[in-house]
C-alpha cells in the first residue's frame, strides 16, 4: 500500500527529483548539474594510440542478461579460483542464528545476501517491502542536528542509525516501512520535443506508525552494478584529483569535489571512491559496511557487539576480491553509425567532463587491474546536482558503468 | 582432496577465447567481436522456428509442468494433513520430488521473469531459516498462504517444504507444521502460476518478447536471443560444476548440499543438465515435445559439432548419475571422489564447447 506524503517533508520530493534522469538522459543531466554552463571550448578526451576498451584487459564481449557475472578476462588461474570462491560468498544467503549454514542475518536488515540486491551483479530495482523481490532499495538518513560518529562523517539518527532497515528476523520489528510511488514530470527539449520523466516519491513510516520526522534528511539509494569496481579502485589519487575543481576555479560550471572520508582503521582521511556519496575509500570498506548495515552480518571490521563476528576474515577477503574482479562488458554495436554520432554529442556538450571516458589505472595490488586503459564514465568526484539531487546535500557521484542497454527487460 | 584448480583451468582457457574474439573487433575505441546482428536471410526462418519452439515448447511447456506438479504437491499435502499416515507422507514426498524435476530443468533459463520478478528466490532459496521457522511455528500467528507469502524467501519455497516433509517423521508433524506446510506449498503453486503467466499472458508476455527478437529492444536481433539461450545453459553448467557440486565437495561440508533432506541432490543436478539438453534440442520429452533446436542451426554449419554437443551433454548427465548415492555422503567418501570430479569435468567440457565452438557458429 502506498501512502501519500501529505505529512512528509516538502524537501523530500526534491531530493529525488532527478534520480532517474541521471541514468537515462545525459542532456538533461548535464543541464541539471553543476550549473549547466556548457562551454563551447570543451576538451576532447585525450586521443590514445592504443584501442580503449570499456574495462581494458578485463573486458568481455557479452550482450546477454548475464553479462555482469563474468570474471575479468585477464585473471590468472590463481585469481580466477579466488574469484569463483568469492562468487559463492557474494551469493551466500544469510539466515537467523544459530544455524548450521550462513548464520548471522539481522535482527534488522534490508536483504539477505549481496546478490539479492545486486541482481546478476547488476543494478537493483526500485522496490521495497515483501514482494518476491523484497527490498532492493534502501533509504539513507541523516540528522542535521546530530553528531557525526567519525570526523566528517554522516550524522546518524537517534534510534535509527544511518539507514532504514525495513526487514527483521521473526520476532523483531523493522525500523520502518518504505512506500515508493512515481509521478510523471513533463518537459520539453530545446528543439521543442516533449519528454516525460519519472520522479520517485518515497515515504517512510516508522515502526511507531509515525512518518519519519521532516527534519531528518533522507536519500533513496539503489544498488549499482558491481562490474569494474576493482578498476576504479586502481585509479591513482593523482588521476582523480587532477580534475577536482571544488570552487570552479576555471569557471566552466563544473565543480568536482573529492570526498575525503575517515578511515577508522588507519585514523586518517582517505579519498572516497565508492557509494553514491563516495563515502567508502575501498571495496573492502564498502563490503563490510554492506554486510553490517544491509544484512546485519557482523564481521572482523564491524563486529558490533558480537564476541565472535558472523563471518570471518576469509569471507570478507573473498567477497571483496569478487567485487574487484568482475569483467566490464564491451560496448555494443559500435559499428552502428548512431554510436559514434552519440559519442561525439556526448563529448561536445560536456558530458565527458564529469563522465570521464578515458582513464588509465595506476598500480594496484592485483596486477590484472594495474595500468589499464579504461572507459569508466565517472570521475569519482562529487558533483552538485542542484535542488533535485537524489542524495542528501545536493552532491552525488556518478556510478560509472551503468550497462543501461543490458537492463532493458532482462 | 580434489582441487578446484583442475576444473577451472578449463574455464580459464575459455576466457582467452573470448579475449581473442574481442581483440579482433576493436575500432579505435572499444567494441564487441562484431557478430552479425542478424542472421543470413536463409536462416531467419530456421531461427524463428528455434525461438518459437524454445519458448512455446521448452520454456512454457516446462513451466506448465511445474504448475501442474506444484498443484499435485499441494493436493498431496492436503491429503496428508487430512489423513496423517506414512503412506500419505510418502506420497507427498514423491510429489515434492516430481515437482522438483521441471523446476530444476528450468534452471537452464534463469533469466526473464523468474529473475526480475523474484520468482527464483521465492521458490528455491537456500538454506532454510530453521531458527525463524521454529519461531514462526511457536508463534500464535495464523499460518495462512498470505502470511507465508510475506515472509522472507528462506522461510518458504521448495526447501522449506522439503525440510518439513523429509526431516520430520509422521509423528513429529503436528497441527502447526501441517498448517505451515499447506501454506508453503500453496505459495509454491501460486508462484509457479505467476511464473508461467509472465511468459504467456499480460500486456507484454516475456515469451512474445523472445519470439519477436530482432524487433524489440530486449533482444535487438534473433542472434542475441540465441546468445541468451546459450548463456543460460552455460550459467547452469558452471553452477552445477563449480557451485552445487564443488562447494560442498571442496569444503567437505554436508550443510552446503542443496536438497539434502530429500537426498535428491544428484537428481537435481541431472535435471539441471537435462534442461541444458532440451534448450539445445528444442525438445521436452516429459511432454512428448520434439521441437526445432539450436542443434539444427549448428548442424547446418558443422554437423559433427552439433552431434558432439548433444553427446557431451548426455555424457554429463551420465557422469552425474554415476556419483554414488546419496550425494551428501559421497562428498565425504574418498572412493567417490573420482566420480564427482568426472561429473564436474563433464559439465565444464560442455561449457567450453558451447562458448568456444557453438557461439562462434551462432554468430556467423
Amino acid at each position: 500500500m502506498y501512502k501519500t506524503d501529505e505529512t512528509g517533508p516538502g524537501i523530500f520530493r526534491r531530493l529525488f527529483y532527478i534520480f532517474v534522469l541521471c541514468a537515462l538522459c545525459p542532456v538533461f543531466f548535464l543541464a541539471s548539474c553543476d550549473g549547466g554552463d556548457s562551454s563551447d571550448a570543451l576538451p576532447e578526451p585525450e586521443p590514445t594510440a592504443e584501442p580503449v576498451r570499456a574495462g581494458g584487459d578485463t573486458s568481455v564481449y557479452n550482450r546477454t542478461s548475464f553479462a555482469f557475472e563474468v570474471p575479468a578476462s585477464n585473471l590468472s588461474e590463481e585469481s580466477l579460483i579466488k574469484h569463483l570462491n568469492g562468487d559463492i560468498t557474494f551469493g551466500d544467503v544469510f539466515v537467523t542464528p544459530p544455524a548450521p549454514r550462513n548464520p548471522g542475518l539481522g535482527p534488522l536488515f534490508n536483504n539477505v545476501s549481496c546478490e539479492s540486491c545486486h541482481i546478476k551483479d547488476g543494478r537493483g530495482q526500485p522496490v521495497f517491502g515483501n514482494t518476491g523481490l523484497r527490498s532492493h532499495g534502501l533509504i539513507r538518513i541523516s540528522d542535521p542536528e546530530g553528531t557525526p560518529l567519525v570526523p566528517g562523517g554522516n550524522r546518524p539518527v537517534e534510534g535509527l542509525g544511518e539507514q532504514i532497515q525495513d526487514h527483521a528476523t521473526f520476532g523483531f520489528t523493522p525500523e520502518g516501512e518504505v512506500f515508493l510511488d512515481w509521478e510523471e514530470v513533463p518537459g520539453t527539449y530545446p528543439d521543442g520535443t516533449p519528454y516525460s520523466l519519472r520522479r520517485p516519491i518515497v515515504e517512510v513510516i516508522l515502526a511507531n506508525g509515525e512518518p519519519l520526522p521532516d527534519h531528518i534528511e533522507r536519500s533513496l539509494r539503489l544498488p549499482p552494478p558491481v562490474i569494474g569496481l576493482g578498476l576504479l579502485e586502481a585509479i591513482s589519487e593523482e588521476t582523480i584529483l587532477e580534475r577536482a575543481d571544488p570552487d570552479d576555479a576555471d569557471g566552466d560550471g563544473i565543480s568536482g569535489r573529492p570526498n575525503m572520508v575517515w578511515d577508522t582503521v588507519t585514523s586518517n582521511f582517505e579519498l572516497g571512491r565508492f557509494g553514491h556519496k563516495a563515502s567508502s575509500h575501498s571495496l573492502r570498506e564498502q563490503a563490510v559496511k554492506a554486510y553490517f548495515e544491509d544484512m546485519g552480518v557482523t564481521n572482523p571490521d564491524l563486529p558490533g557487539e558480537d564476541p565472535e563476528p558472523d563471518i570471518d576474515e576469509e569471507t570478507v577477503e573473498l567477497t571483496t576480491f569478487y567485487t574487484q574482479t568482475l569483467a566490464v562488458p564491451l560496448r555494443l554495436d559500435t559499428d552502428d553509425p548512431d554510436v559514434p554520432a552519440g559519442e561525439r554529442i556526448f563529448n561536445d556538450i560536456g558530458c565527458e567532463q564529469c563522465h570521464r571516458s578515458v582513464i588509465r589505472t595506476g598500480t594496484h595490488e592485483l596486477p590484472e587491474l594495474s595500468d589499464q586503459l579504461i572507459q569508466p564514465f565517472t570521475d569519482l568526484l562529487l558533483h552538485d546536482m542542484g535542488e533535485g539531487s537524489p542524495t542528501t546535500g545536493r552532491t552525488t557521484r556518478q556510478t560509472g558503468w551503468n550497462g543501461e542497454r543490458r537492463r532493458s527487460g532482462l | 582432496m580434489f582441487s578446484k584448480a583442475k576444473i577451472l583451468t578449463l574455464l580459464f582457457a575459455v576466457s582467452f577465447i573470448f579475449m581473442a574474439a574481442c581483440d579482433g573487433g576493436s575500432s579505435g575505441s572499444d567494441s564487441g567481436p562484431g557478430p552479425n546482428p542478424n542472421p543470413n536471410p536463409n536462416q531467419e526462418e530456421l531461427i524463428q522456428n528455434i525461438l518459437d519452439d524454445y519458448v512455446d515448447g521448452v520454456v512454457v511447456g516446462t513451466y506448465g509442468l511445474l504448475q501442474d506438479r506444484a498443484a499435485a504437491l499441494r493436493e498431496a499435502c492436503e491429503t496428508l494433513e487430512a489423513d496423517r499416515t506414512q503412506q500419505n507422507l510418502d506420497a507427498a514426498k514423491a510429489a515434492w520430488i516430481s515437482a522438483r524435476i521441471p523446476w530444476e530443468q528450468s534452471e537452464s533459463w534463469l533469466f526473464g521473469p523468474v529473475d526480475f520478478r523474484g520468482h527464483d528466490p521465492a521458490l528455491d532459496s537456500w538454506p532454510v531459516n530453521r531458527t525463524d521457522l521454529d519461531a514462526v511455528l511457536a508463534s500464535g500467528n495464523a499460518l495462512t498462504p498470505e502470511f507465508v507469502r510475506n515472509l522472507d524467501p528462506t522461510l518458504k519455497g521448495f526447501h522449506t517444504a522439503e525440510y518439513l516433509l523429509f526431516a520430520f517423521s509422521i509423528d513429529q508433524l503436528g497441527d502447526r507444521e501441517f498448517e505451515y506446510l499447506i501454506a508453503v506449498v500453496t505459495d509454491i503453486e501460486l508462484t509457479a502460476t505467476e511464473l508461467l503467466n509472465d511468459w504467456i499472458a499480460g500486456p507484454e508476455p516475456f515469451g512474445d518478447i523472445m519470439k519477436t527478437a530482432g524487433s524489440n529492444s530486449v533482444f535487438p536481433s534473433q542472434v542475441s536471443a540465441l546468445e541468451q539461450i546459450i548463456e543460460g545453459m552455460s550459467v547452469i553448467l558452471d553452477e552445477v560444476a563449480n557451485g552445487k557440486i564443488a562447494e560442498p565437495f571442496d569444503n567437505q561440508d554436508v550443510e552446503a548440499v542443496e536438497s539434502q533432506f530429500s537426498f535428491n541432490s544428484r537428481a537435481d543436478f541431472a535435471d539441471d543438465i537435462r534442461g541444458v539438453l532440451y534448450s539445445y534440442t528444442g525438445d521436452q520429452p516429459l511432454l512428448g515435445i520434439n521441437g526445432t533446436g539450436i542443434d539444427e542451426l549448428v548442424a547446418e554449419t558443422d554437423p559433427d559439432l552439433s552431434a558432439r554437443v548433444e553427446n557431451e551433454i548426455n555424457d554429463a548427465i551420465d557422469a552425474i548419475l554415476a556419483i554414488p548415492q546419496p550425494f551428501r555422503d559421497a562428498i565425504l567418501d574418498p572412493n567417490a571422489a573420482d566420480d564427482i570430479v568426472a561429473a564436474q569435468e563433464a559439465c565444464v567440457k560442455v561449457f567450453n564447447t558451447l562458448n568456444g565452438e557453438v557461439l562462434p557458429v551462432i554468430r556467423q
